[in-house]
Parts: structure tokens; C-alpha cells; sequence
């Protein structure tokens, strides 16, 4: 082991700090706001047929483009594709610590949509998770129309 | 090699935010421009080269996101990304593929989004560059206070200070030269509809109204940060004469990266030299590109220039680099209205950069310019004479890349 003193090289702080705010368009913002109404917009694409969640004005297919006329309501019931489980999370300070229990993610189709979300997976033990499950939104309680509203998917009832 | 022309344009407005679209879509948009300019479909693209200045908007791998946004989506892309002269570089890369006979049609495509930062202005993106360009003499021990200490200070802006005071001490212009500048731009923009600052009438006097930021420059001496994009459709020959009523052809080319840039230069350990009015690059790829465009006297045979020029000494430093001007007399040329929309040598119609400047974007809109001239689509800003050979340049990296490019209605 190297003592203090043997370091030559010091630390060199620099006095930067990089903030970003990015837009996020018109139809992306409409989907953040029908959120407070638990309402989750798609897009279908009405050459192709696509649909997907979030919605975007240009179809990544055939590249139609699509505009508020194609927004298209979806249930908020959908798949789970597949799933990963998280057992750290990140500290803030350059390293791991133990999460105090395990968080599931999930790769969810939505009903009627063709794209996929990723979300977090709740009210169920990662061994329970199985691809092909059907799951279902849970809101917080009080929706302000931002991406937090939707607080996780949780296996949906029989 | 073969003859490589341009056969569609596309820009979207340029303004200080453009909350309206997130960054695929402002790209989009100007691609779109363009692949309807040259009703040309996205199908017929065979490859695409795109890029912005890097950490600008903090987005790290913009061509993974803007992919199927601009109709690239399993098709061969290449990013570019040399500072401020990336739009110059991503329209050479797609000369290249074209001319190599790799691709037959290839799109380009440069953009900024300087309001995705959160500081005012582009102060987020150039604390990444900044940090980037300077870590190599952070390593060295030197410390961020002695690298203020330097010409890096305000970045371009600082560098561009100690540029307009060689430029002046050594022509004999004054301050009130880059007066003449800035407004003739500001005036030349609002006949641009796609331009950020638009000035109509703009005085000379009313830039010297303006309040200092850093001598020698006022606020209306210095360009905006601007949101938007731009895209060019670039063609063979064969696609080009049966496509289009009139291609612009890409005569010839170069880019430079200068070693008298800032950061290597003298104060900094370097064997550069401290004068960043030389601009001994933008000398270099003007030889190099009238060469190939087979341009004599470029006084006599270019018609209207498009100067990168975010700082208006700039106008008249590159002026004289890409042999417009004799040496040290721009100045004279401008005061007597030569380089005015209606003048013998027109720059920068379009108000240029100084006027708009979406970074990444800034350099490939100067060509797409310079191709407006010549097909005669410039509208408002179209210069009163017939347009037969344009120059265009940009000025980047760290203050050392240069790229110019010659453009005209003949291929020959
Ligand atoms: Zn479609």
C-alpha cells in the first residue's frame, strides 16, 4: 500500500456544472398531461397501422405522418414481455447499495399498442413475475399529469 | 471520383426555443424539407451523415434516437463532429460517399438545440467541450484558473476578442467596422424567413447603441444561440441531371484542423502561434478547394460567399483567407458596399451565423445557402446578379477545424 505522500498527481476540482431541460414536443406533452386524467394516449399510424405508446408525428415503419387526429386511447391493461429484478440501486456518491427489497421491471404491450413500455413492476414477488402475465396501471392517488403519475404495473385481477 | 450535385434543401425556423418539437423532430423536419425539395422518398436514400456539436443539448448518441425520425432507420449512417464546422464536415462526408460511388443519394444533416441546456444561451454545452478540449492540461497539472487565465476564457467568444484585435491592429479597421458588419447582417436576415435575428434596417449605429459584452464586441455584435436544423439531398450525376431542373455541383473541398489554434498554441505548451486572426487553415482549404474546383481568381469567378461568421471580424478575417479580398482591405470593401446583398461580393445574404447560429447546423447551412444562391430559391435574400460559383466555410473544433466548400452550376 502506497502512503498519502507518495501521490504525486493532486485532485484538480473543476468549477462546472452541465443542467439540461429537454423538450419533449407537442404530442409527447399531450400524453404527460392526459395523465392526470389516467388516460394514456397512443398514436396510430394510418397508413401502416402502428400504434404506438408513448405517441410520436412520424411513423418509424413507413414514416406517415401522424398528428393529433391519430391519438388513440389505450386501456392501460397489457403483457408483460419480459421482466428483470433490481436488488441495488445506485448511492449517489459513485457506488451500489442494497435495495431493502428486490425491484421487478417489466417490458409491458400495452393492449392495442405495437411499441413497448418499460415500467416498474409492484404488488408482486419477483418469483411470481411470468412472461406473457397479464398486468395492469396503478396511478398515484393523485394524478398531476406528469410521468411519475404512473406509479407501476401490478398483475392484473382474473 | 464522380460529380457529386445537390438536389434538394431543407431547413426548419431558427428561434431561441423551440419547445415546440424535441430534437428528432426538429431534425425531422428539416429532413423532410429536403427529401420533398428533391421529391426524393426516404426509400431511395441509400445512406445518411448527420451530427451537431458534440455535448450540445446533452444528448450523447442523437443518430440512435433521430434513426427513424429522418428515414435512416436500416440504412448506413455516419455522425461527424468537429465543433462549430460540423455542418461543413457532415456535407463533405456526404460528397464522399456519393463521389466514391459507395452510394448513388445521400442525405445530410446538422442541427443544435441550445434550449435543451438549462443555463441561458450555450453555456451547458460549452462547459462539455470546454472540459473535453482542456482536460489534456488538467492532467498536465495546470489548474482551471490558469486555463481562464488563457485565451480559452468565454471559449469562441474569448478566442473571437483576441481575433478582432489582431485583425483590426494589422488592417487598420476599427470597431465600427464590426458595427457595419453585424448590421448589414441583421438587415440581410429578416429578408430570410428561416433566420433567428431579423433587423430590417438595422443601422450601424444601432449596434454601436448596444451594450458591451467583452471589448471590442457589443450585444448586437454577437450571434444568438439558436434551435433548428438543416438537411441537403446529395446525388450522382445521372440521379442529379434526371432530377433536377438545376443541381448545384460540389466543385471542390477541403478541411483543415489548424495547429495555430488557440489551445495549442504558445501560452499553452504549444508550437502554435498566438494570432487567431491568421487562420492559416481556412488559407489551406481555400488552395486546396478552388484547386479542385479549378477557380483561378476567386475575386473575378465567385459571385456570392456564405462566411461563417458568429463574431462580424470573422466576415472579413475568412474574406480575405478564401481570396475574396486582398489581404488587410475587406474592411475598405465593406465600406463601400461591396459586400452588401446587391454588391459586387456579396456575404453572407442569408445574415449567416451572426444572424442565426444552431450550432451544429451553422456550417451546412452556408452551403445550403450558397446552393439557394445558385438555383435562384433564395426568395427574399436572392442576390441581384447571376450566381455561377459560391463559397462557403466553416470554423470549429476548438477553434482550429476549418472546411471549405465551392459550389456551382457546372460541374466543371
Ligand atoms: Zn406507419
Amino acid at each position: 500500500m502506497s502512503s498519502q505522500s507518495e501521490i504525486v498527481l493532486t485532485k484538480v476540482p473543476v468549477p462546472l456544472v452541465a443542467g439540461f431541460q429537454w423538450s419533449v414536443g407537442e404530442l409527447m406533452e399531450k400524453f404527460i398531461k392526459a395523465l392526470a386524467d389516467r388516460k394514456i394516449w397512443g398514436v396510430k399510424c394510418p397508413e401502416c397501422g402502428y400504434v404506438y405508446v408513448p405517441p410520436r408525428w412520424r411513423c418509424g415503419k413507413c414514416y406517415a405522418k401522424l398528428g393529433e387526429e391519430n391519438l388513440t386511447e389505450l386501456s392501460g391493461k397489457g403483457i408483460l414481455l419480459s421482466y428483470a429484478t433490481a436488488y441495488v440501486e445506485l448511492d449517489g456518491a459513485g457506488s451500489f447499495k442494497d435495495l431493502s427489497e428486490p425491484k421487478p421491471i417489466g417490458a409491458i404491450k400495452l393492449e392495442g399498442a405495437d411499441s413497448t413500455l418499460f415500467m416498474p413492476l409492484g404488488e408482486v414477488k419477483p418469483e411470481e413475475l411470468k412472461e406473457g402475465m397479464k398486468v395492469e396501471v396503478v396511478w398515484r392517488e393523485e394524478p398531476k399529469g406528469e410521468l411519475a403519475d404512473i406509479k407501476y404495473f401490478k398483475p392484473a385481477k382474473r | 471520383m464522380r460529380n457529386v450535385a445537390i438536389i434538394g434543401c431543407g431547413q426548419t425556423k431558427h428561434s431561441a426555443r423551440r419547445r415546440d418539437v424535441n430534437l428528432a423532430e426538429m431534425v425531422g423536419d428539416a429532413v423532410w424539407n429536403a427529401l420533398e425539395d428533391a421529391q426524393v422518398t426516404p426509400q431511395e436514400v441509400d445512406a445518411f451523415t448527420v451530427g451537431n456539436m458534440q455535448g450540445f443539448g446533452g444528448v450523447a448518441q442523437p443518430e440512435q434516437w433521430l434513426g427513424d425520425w429522418i428515414g435512416a432507420a436500416g440504412k448506413p449512417v455516419l455522425r461527424v463532429a468537429t465543433g462549430g464546422s460540423t455542418g461543413g464536415c457532415v456535407a463533405q462526408a456526404a460528397f464522399y460517399a456519393v463521389a466514391s460511388g459507395l452510394y448513388d443519394i445521400a442525405v445530410a444533416t446538422a442541427w443544435e438545440k441550445h434550449s435543451d441546456s438549462k443555463e441561458p444561451g450555450a453555456t451547458t454545452g460549452l462547459s462539455h467541450v470546454a472540459l473535453g478540449n482542456t482536460i489534456n492540461m488538467i492532467n498536465c497539472g495546470l489548474s482551471f484558473k490558469h486555463l481562464l487565465s488563457m485565451t480559452l476564457v468565454g471559449a469562441a467568444a474569448g478566442v473571437a476578442c483576441y481575433q478582432a484585435m489582431y485583425y483590426m491592429y494589422r488592417s487598420g479597421s476599427r470597431v465600427e467596422h464590426l458595427d457595419m458588419v453585424a448590421a448589414k447582417d441583421r438587415r440581410n436576415a429578416a429578408k430570410n424567413k428561416y433566420a433567428h435575428l431579423q433587423w430590417p434596417g438595422c443601422t450601424p449605429e444601432d449596434i454601436a447603441k448596444t451594450e458591451w459584452v467583452a471589448y471590442p464586441f457589443r450585444y448586437g455584435h454577437i450571434c444568438p444561440a439558436s434551435d433548428g436544423a438543416s438537411a441537403m439531398v446529395l446525388a450522382c450525376e445521372d440521379i442529379a441531371r434526371k432530377r433536377c431542373k438545376k443541381p448545384v455541383w460540389i466543385k471542390g473541398l477541403a478541411a483543415y484542423s489548424d495547429e495555430e489554434n488557440q489551445i495549442m498554441s504558445e501560452g499553452a505548451g504549444g508550437i502554435g502561434i498566438l494570432d487567431a486572426s491568421q487562420q492559416i487553415g481556412a488559407t489551406m482549404s481555400a488552395i486546396k478547394a478552388y484547386r479542385m474546383a479549378g477557380i483561378r481568381d476567386p475575386q473575378k469567378e465567385i459571385d456570392v460567399a456564405e462566411i461563417y461568421q458568429p463574431f462580424p471580424n470573422q466576415e472579413l478575417i475568412f474574406a480575405e483567407r478564401l481570396g475574396l479580398f486582398d489581404e488587410g482591405t475587406a474592411w475598405r470593401a465593406l465600406e463601400k458596399g461591396e459586400t452588401d446583398i446587391n454588391g459586387r461580393m456579396p456575404c453572407d445574404p442569408s445574415g449567416g451565423v451572426n444572424a442565426t447560429n444552431a450550432i451544429g447546423s451553422s456550417a451546412l447551412q452556408r452551403i445550403l445557402e450558397c446552393a439557394l444562391q445558385i438555383m435562384g430559391k433564395a426568395e427574399e435574400h436572392q442576390v441581384p446578379k447571376e450566381v455561377h460559383n459560391a463559397v462557403a466555410t466553416g470554423w470549429g473544433g476548438a477553434t482550429n477545424y476549418i472546411a471549405v466548400t465551392v459550389l456551382g452550376d457546372s460541374p466543371y
